[in-house]
């Protein structure tokens, strides 16, 4: 089981990373959801004890690659969105689906204010629909995800 | 914990602040071209479905096409005397020098994944001798400026991002100003223009080659609003590009390069 989790890990992320740089015209931007950071905390919920801080920073920095326009500050966001979880861990385990969408809605808004909060230091604008619009997609999405991965895993 | 955000912190300052990370950025560019292409799959899908298209589809496509043609080769007709009236007069002037652009046509191949910041991929790069500061086109108007080159692609900052200003004229009368960016890809604004000046609804911009970024005479945009504000002695003037900044997929690069002619002719 542990064994196989790499691959899953892997192709997951590497899925996660296609669907957040996937071009979206115009405003539907706005509205696409945390995909690379919600499969990085289903990861953390699964198995804290192997995935923890520094592996959501890996992942942040990857994405920060990718994005191409300043390295560190998904690296930022998403190493401080593991770093609550994990305090939070022993607890999460017993949260029904929906305690865990609403984590997952200000988690992914801690994401997005950090995030945008430091591109605000170098980009004279900024929208309140992009801090608030991916949270809400992900908390959306954040059940079928976490039902539909535990499906394939425990096969 | 805090040794990663601290890692993560002076990257950032680093990156903001000094080039010293460009040749790390120009490494990843390898990494990151192939699989940005890799997101376009539904693009190949999507033409590889038209193009087993039926044949009436086609010759419906066709007889269309050979009518833009025809439309297209008789505006070239008139754009063949004009140039040449354009070359008497300049001649008339003494100008010695009339720029010529050079074309490259060039796809996209990546969006920035944050929507505040409207950058694109394509791909083109060094191979093509692609420079930074280069004007991008679509068929419609202009898109914006290359700010990165890499080795087989370059990043391009549009028109629309609010880090991005650009020097424009009115193509009616000539009269100057600066269109900005706001972050909304159907928007942009004029800055500092005075209520006393002759400005109307429906009037073309066009780059006016000031600031030597972009070449003079492309379309940007329609005026498509005039409000005055109270108090200020500005007006508020909103643009729509001409350009379909968040569609466009086959893009143009434009360089230019300076054509001898005239008085140095002639005394050959």
């Amino acid at each position: 089981m542990q064994n196989n989790d790499f691959i899953y890990v892997g192709l997951s992320l590497f899925f996660g990373l296609l669907f957040q740089i996937v071009p979206i015209a115009g405003f539907t931007a706005y509205w696409r959801p945390q995909f690379l950071l919600i499969i990085t905390i289903y990861w953390l919920f699964r198995n804290p004890s192997q995935y923890g801080v520094g592996f959501a920073w890996l992942i942040g920095i990857t994405l920060d690659i990718f994005a191409g326009e300043m390295y560190g500050r998904y690296a930022i966001g998403f190493s401080f969105c593991a770093y609550i979880l994990t305090i939070l861990s022993k607890r999460l385990q017993h949260f029904t689906l929906l305690h865990q969408s609403l984590l997952i809605f200000f988690v992914v808004l801690l994401n997005q204010i950090l995030v945008v909060s430091v591109s605000v230091l170098y980009r004279p604008s900024w929208d309140f629909i992009a801090l608030i619009a991916p949270a809400i997609t992900s908390a959306i999405i954040w059940p079928i995800l976490l039902l539909s991965f535990n499906k394939i895993c425990n096969r | 914990m805090l040794i990663l955000i601290f890692v993560a912190s002076s990257l950032l300052l680093i990156d903001t602040t000094t080039q010293w990370l460009k040749p790390l950025r120009a490494v990843f560019s390898g990494v990151v071209t192939p699989i940005q292409a890799l997101t376009l799959f539904p693009n190949w899908a999507d033409e590889m479905i038209s193009d087993v298209s039926s044949s009436s589809s086609l010759k419906e496509k066709n007889k269309l096409q050979n009518t833009e043609l025809l439309i297209l080769k008789a505006r070239l007709q008139k754009m063949a005397e004009l140039s040449s009236e354009n070359l008497r007069l300049r001649n008339l002037l003494h100008a010695s020098e009339l720029l010529k652009n050079n074309v490259l046509v060039a796809e996209l191949i990546g969006v920035s994944p944050d929507p505040l910041s409207h950058t694109i991929l394509i791909n083109r790069g060094e191979d093509y001798e692609v420079f930074k500061g280069q004007a991008v086109l679509d068929s419609e108007g202009l898109m914006g400026q290359v700010i990165e080159v890499y080795k087989s692609s370059s990043r391009v900052l549009l028109i629309s991002d609010s880090l991005h200003a650009m020097p424009v004229k009115i193509s009616r009368n000539d009269v100057r100003s600066i269109a900005e960016g706001n972050g909304s890809y159907g928007n942009l604004t004029l800055r500092h223009v005075t209520s006393s000046s002759d400005i109307i609804i429906g009037d073309l911009l066009v780059s006016s080659g000031l600031g030597k970024r972009y070449p003079a005479g492309y379309p940007v945009g329609w005026i498509t609003s005039i409000d005055k504000i109270k108090g200020s002695p500005y007006l508020n003037v909103n643009i729509k590009p001409t350009a379909q900044l968040d569609r466009s997929r086959y893009l143009l690069l434009v360089s230019q390069s300076v054509e001898k002619f005239g008085v140095g002719q002639d005394a050959k």
